[in-house]
């Protein structure tokens, strides 16, 4: 028995536009699930020519999901994003070229060598680089949500955990906390339905794990990840109320994994039907038929979109790969932070 | 016959190799008259134990050497007539002896290494080992980077650190005093020219020195036998000690010792012994020790090579058909070791071997062991393991051929092969063995199968062996 | 000046900051309406509001991971853990999150975590123990340990003032024992200088925290001049001072209540033995509880935590040797 609301699909133009999304808008979030899938798939062309160290994770299947809450969150807002969700960074404005730089270590990713892959994040933008330790950076997320509390401020905090981590007490104890001090933070889940090769009734017995939102006190909103306009539409209303003062809201996006776990591991255990079946519901071709019939998307900005994402994509990996390897005399650079270091937007 | 001039009596050489002698006893004491070849006192050497007669008739005037200490050979223990003697000594303390029983059994005894392969140069002699609380040697680095810095030899400054070490203080006294000449540590500054106290060192410094005094000249005269350095301690060798030591050189200068290790596989004789210890202790009131085991499968294991239980004797090699398997104690008071052995130690199963071994140890600690206990041994078996060592280089019992030696049983990874042939990594009783032997009799591969088969014997030991 | 005990003096320090600084909020188990397990933060709810001064759910993680949150957003959250025991529920956000993330990500996370650590009262396994060195081994976190109450305001002033997360080793048996004059004024006290707690040219003790008045006692029971380096802050530490003493000493007894494998007085130990080797006259010593868990019995616990005639026989071992 479900507790949780389960969100209708995207509807007409009409009403994406009473969602404040205007065609410009609808063609930002196509790009941005561009962009997303190709740094991803350029990212694992380099991968496999060894210029990558370390594994390498990506998030297709997740597009919609990442990019669509990434579009509902406001300049101010910020966000807590993990390895499948690309499109957030993406949305938020981080250069592909310096993700490519984080991807093979050089001195100009945002973590500048000193860890990998999504491991980053640009807190200029409202991000804060995950750890591996999932779903650690959760109540993280309700820390800054209380913060904003504390300062009365109208912001809202993104958490983004796996349906794999719902299983740790970090998700619970943020959630309990965010829970009774109406916090606002929205909860976003991105159930991919496998935990590395652990099927979903392996890691929960409830229904939705959006059920759990009841537990603590606040909505819960399950909702098909794979269609960005619905997502972005949960994540709209729920960063709203929580920006209003109505506290936490849960949102599960249903989404396929569609690789491995990293692309080492070629999930042969997922049934082959059930990648077949969710591949015909590919969150960027999903949109572009959207687009094609409600927002008249034509052959030639159809084009000229892509033309676009694979310059971008091309410039970035060339300036990527003429950044330096960063210096091993910097390494203890920063262990500790300096009075100076404090003089960011975030910590005035 | 009386004498006005006083006459000496000094520590005779008794016999050509003996440099020293130790008073056991005084028959006279000071103020007592003696004739001329009447017994004024009994030395015990390592030669001999012997009375000494009076060199002359007369009253003792002075006893120089207390009952107990050991003096060089010459040196003058009393003297009779002169004039009298101001004050009488003070009563000698306690005669250190031993039944020589124990001085002679004394041998097998963890020692200096061996070289793995007879080497044709001869090894060094290394120094004694210093005794604990001997700190003398001992340089801390600070001083001596100040001894550098200064120039200074650290021996020339009296220590007052444990066992006389020189302590930063001290070396730091020493150069604010004006970097005086060492002095023994006295209660009292030596302003005055002090009388000799004790029989001097031979060879004594020259003069007394004059405070202040110059740096000294040259460094001091190393420790001679006999006397005492600044924060040296005396004591004599007991027989026992002397017994050892005698042994433990000739040893080494008669055999070829080599020693070869194997690592061996406890864990089933542990099972083993787990259930039998409740039994035996139970019907018996004996532990099953390790030592019991080993000592089962090694005397099982001589009787394939003869001669690790052999000897050399002459131009001879001596073997025989029983195995007197002699065991190295440590004394109760931790100042020796003695080695009774169990006779016939073939005709006994483990619950024998056990009892004879608990019975000799508690002889030889309760000093209850007849020279009889100590004879005839064929073959030795020490047991340092008891303090956690894993290897050591024992010394042959003479006139045996070879010493095991068994060491610490410890838990180790392990790589162990399955029937199927399938190597696995687990946890395992692992133990070494060491078996010390005379390569003038037997070889290296010999002793190498001796040491398979012992191996091979406690691996395989049978649920229903005894 | 006014005579504080060490507790009142980490409330003075903590107070003085919120009332200076508004970004500066507590929160932990209890700390508001009871005013927290030991009442440091009594009163404090009343001043500043249940909104700076915040009753949690019992929930570690979210204590230290909301404190690191709200620190990266601007704040200077001082979070209580009620025992320095507890804060193991919330390693990952102090060790995996807050001391890597100025490194790894570039945002600095000014969060002090108070941890009511020692024992001495038959707080058993789980309300006893000193964990500093276990955090000392985390690059990016700050350890200190204050001994006297002039020392634990200042310390704890500096501590919020630092850009990094510390951990605020607070003894709970020097709470009330322990009194002292202590500025009435704002003043901090540097993270990283230690002070001499007693001169002295015979031997050098370094210790910290409760174990000082240990070392001082110890130090009455011997006929030497025994020098007392009370650290104050175990990471980063005074290695100049330990330096300093031992070369004008050359004997050392390093003190420390934890256990002993690990602990923190190995560091220094090799330290010593790395950089003043030619210094010493005697080797390092040290006198630590023994490697077991934090007895409950008092007689047990009495064996366990290094007591002074113990200091003192190994001072004595040190100045005879």
């Amino acid at each position: 028995m479900a507790i949780a609301r389960v969100a209708e699909p995207s509807g007409s133009l009409q009403e994406v536009r009473e969602w404040g999304l205007d065609r410009e808008d609808l063609l930002q979030i196509y790009r941005n699930m561009l962009i997303t899938r190709g740094v991803e798939e350029r990212g694992h062309i380099l991968y496999r020519q060894g210029k990558i160290p370390g594994s390498f994770y990506t998030g297709r299947g997740n597009e919609a999901s990442s990019v669509g809450v990434a579009m509902a969150m406001g300049a101010d807002d910020v966000g807590t994003p993990l390895h499948r969700d690309m499109g957030v960074h993406i949305t938020r404005g981080v250069e592909p070229w310096r993700i490519f730089a984080q991807y093979m270590g050089r001195a100009d990713g945002p973590t500048h060598g000193r860890d990998g892959n999504v491991h980053m994040a640009d807190s200029r933008l409202g991000l804060l680089a995950m750890v591996s330790h999932l779903p650690a950076m959760l109540p993280v997320a309700v820390g800054c949500a209380l913060a904003f509390r504390i300062r009365e401020e109208q912001r809202v905090a993104v958490a983004w955990y796996g349906e794999g981590a719902s299983a740790r007490g970090d998700t619970h104890e943020g959630m309990n906390f965010a829970g009774v001090r109406r916090l606002p933070v929205v909860f976003i889940c991105d159930n991919n339905q496998w935990a590395y090769s652990t099927p979903t009734h392996l890691e929960y017995a409830v229904e939705h794990l959006a059920d759990r939102a009841n537990a603590y006190g606040f909505d819960g909103v399950v909702v098909d990840g794979t269609d960005v306009l619905a997502v972005y539409r949960e994540a709209k209303r729920a960063i709203d109320k929580a920006r209003g003062g109505g506290g936490p809201t849960l949102i599960e996006c249903q989404t396929l994994r569609m690789e491995g776990h990293a692309v080492h591991d070629d999930a042969f255990y997922v049934p082959k039907e059930l990648f077949e079946r969710w591949a015909e519901r590919d969150p960027i071709e999903r949109f572009r038929t959207w687009l094609r019939s409600n927002a008249d998307l034509s052959d030639d900005e159809e084009e000229q979109i892509g033309a676009y994402v694979k310059k971008l994509l091309n410039d970035a990996l060339q300036k990527a790969e003429e950044s330096p390897q960063p210096d091993p005399a910097t390494l203890l650079d920063g262990v500790y932070a300096t009075p100076e270091d404090l003089d960011t937007p975030h910590h005035k | 016959m009386a004498t006005n001039t006083a006459v000496d009596v000094v520590m005779p050489q008794m016999g050509v190799s003996v440099s020293e002698g130790t008073i056991t006893k005084w028959s006279k004491n000071v103020g007592d008259t003696i004739e001329a070849d009447e017994t004024l006192l009994e030395i015990s050497t390592d030669k001999v134990d012997t009375e000494v007669p009076s060199p002359a008739s007369g009253v003792v005037s002075e006893i120089l050497v207390q009952e107990g200490e050991t003096v060089e050979v010459g040196t003058v223990l009393a003297r009779i007539g002169g004039e009298p003697a101001a004050a009488a000594p003070t009563a000698p303390p306690e005669p250190a002896t031993q039944p020589a029983a124990e001085a002679t059994a004394a041998a097998a005894t963890e020692g200096r290494a061996a070289p793995p392969e007879p080497e044709p140069e001869p090894v060094a002699k290394p120094a004694e080992p210093v005794a604990p609380g001997n700190g003398k040697a001992f340089v801390s680095p600070v001083v001596a980077r100040i001894a550098a810095e200064h120039g200074i030899d650290p021996s020339q400054v009296s220590g007052t650190g444990t066992g006389g070490r020189v302590t930063k203080k001290d070396i730091q006294g020493f150069i604010e005093s004006g970097a005086q000449a060492p002095q023994a540590p006295a209660p009292e500054p030596p302003s005055q020219p002090a009388p000799v106290q004790a029989p001097p060192p031979a060879p004594a410094p020259a003069a007394a020195p004059a405070p202040p005094a110059a740096k000294p000249a040259a460094a001091p005269i190393p420790a001679t036998v006999g006397s005492a350095q600044a924060g040296e301690s005396l004591e004599p060798m007991s027989a026992m000690r002397r017994g050892i030591a005698e042994h433990m050189r000739r040893s080494l200068d008669t055999s070829a010792h080599v020693t070869s290790a194997i690592e061996v596989d406890m864990t089933r004789v542990v099972q083993i012994r787990e259930k039998l210890k409740k039994e035996y202790q139970a019907a018996y009131g004996v532990n099953p020790t390790y030592l019991a085991f080993i000592a089962r499968a090694t005397v099982e294991t001589l009787r394939d090579y003869p001669w690790v239980n052999g000897e050399l004797r002459g131009d001879q090699i001596v073997t025989r058909n029983y195995v007197n398997l002699g065991f190295a104690v440590e004394l109760a008071d931790g100042k020796g070791l003695i080695v009774p052995n169990l006779k016939n130690a073939e005709t006994l199963n483990l619950l024998g071997m056990a009892k004879g071994i608990a019975d000799v140890a508690r002889r030889a600690r309760d000093k209850q062991l007849t020279p009889d206990d100590v004879a005839g041994g064929s073959f030795t078996i020490t047991n340092p393991g008891g303090y956690g060592t894993f290897h050591g280089t024992p010394v042959i019992s003479q006139p045996q051929a070879g010493i095991l030696g068994t060491y610490a049983i410890v838990k180790r990874p392990w790589v162990i092969t399955d029937e199927n042939g399938a190597d696995a990594i687990a946890i395992r009783s692992m133990m070494n063995l060491t078996l010390t032997y005379d390569h003038r009799l037997v070889d290296g591969a010999y002793a190498g199968r001796f040491l398979r088969d012992l191996r091979e014997r406690l691996q395989g030991w049978g649920e229903t062996d005894y | 000046m006014s005579e504080k005990t060490y507790l009142q003096a980490i409330s003075d320090g903590l107070r003085t900051e919120m009332r200076r600084d508004n970004r500066v909020f507590v929160l932990g188990e209890d700390v508001g309406v009871y005013g927290g397990a030991f009442k440091v933060t009594l009163g404090f709810q009343e001043e500043f509001g249940s909104w700076r001064v915040i009753d949690t759910p019992l929930s570690e993680t979210a204590i230290v991971a909301g404190a690191t949150g709200a620190a990266m957003m601007g704040l200077r959250p001082v979070a209580e853990m009620q025992f320095a025991d507890f804060v193991s529920c919330a390693w990952d956000h102090l060790v995996t999150v807050a001391a890597k993330q100025r490194w790894r990500a570039g945002t600095p996370v000014p969060i002090v975590l108070r941890l009511p650590s020692g024992g001495g009262f038959s707080g058993g396994p789980f309300h006893s123990q000193n964990p500093e060195s276990s955090f000392a081994h985390i690059p990016g976190l700050k350890c200190v340990c204050p001994a006297t109450p002039e020392d634990a305001k200042g310390l704890m002033i500096s501590a919020i003032e630092d850009p990094n997360p510390v951990l605020f080793f607070e003894h709970k048996h020097l709470y009330r024992r322990i009194k002292g004059e202590v500025p009435d004024e704002r003043y901090t006290t540097p993270i990283g200088k230690a002070r001499i707690h007693a001169e002295g040219d015979d031997v050098t003790v370094i210790t910290w925290g409760a174990m000082v008045y240990t070392a001082e006692e110890a130090a009455k029971m011997v006929d030497a001049s025994v020098e007392i380096v009370d650290l104050r802050t175990v990471m980063p530490w005074d290695k100049q001072a330990v330096l300093d003493s031992v070369r004008k000493t050359s004997k050392v007894l390093v003190l420390h209540e934890d256990t002993r494998t690990g602990g923190f007085g190995g560091e220094i130990a090799a330290t010593i033995a790395e950089e003043a080797f030619e210094d010493l006259d005697a080797p390092v010593k040290r006198v630590t509880a023994p490697d077991s868990p934090v007895p409950f019995s008092p007689v047990l616990e009495k064996a366990f935590i290094p007591q002074p005639d113990g200091v003192a026989k190994a001072l004595k071992e040190l100045i005879s040797y």
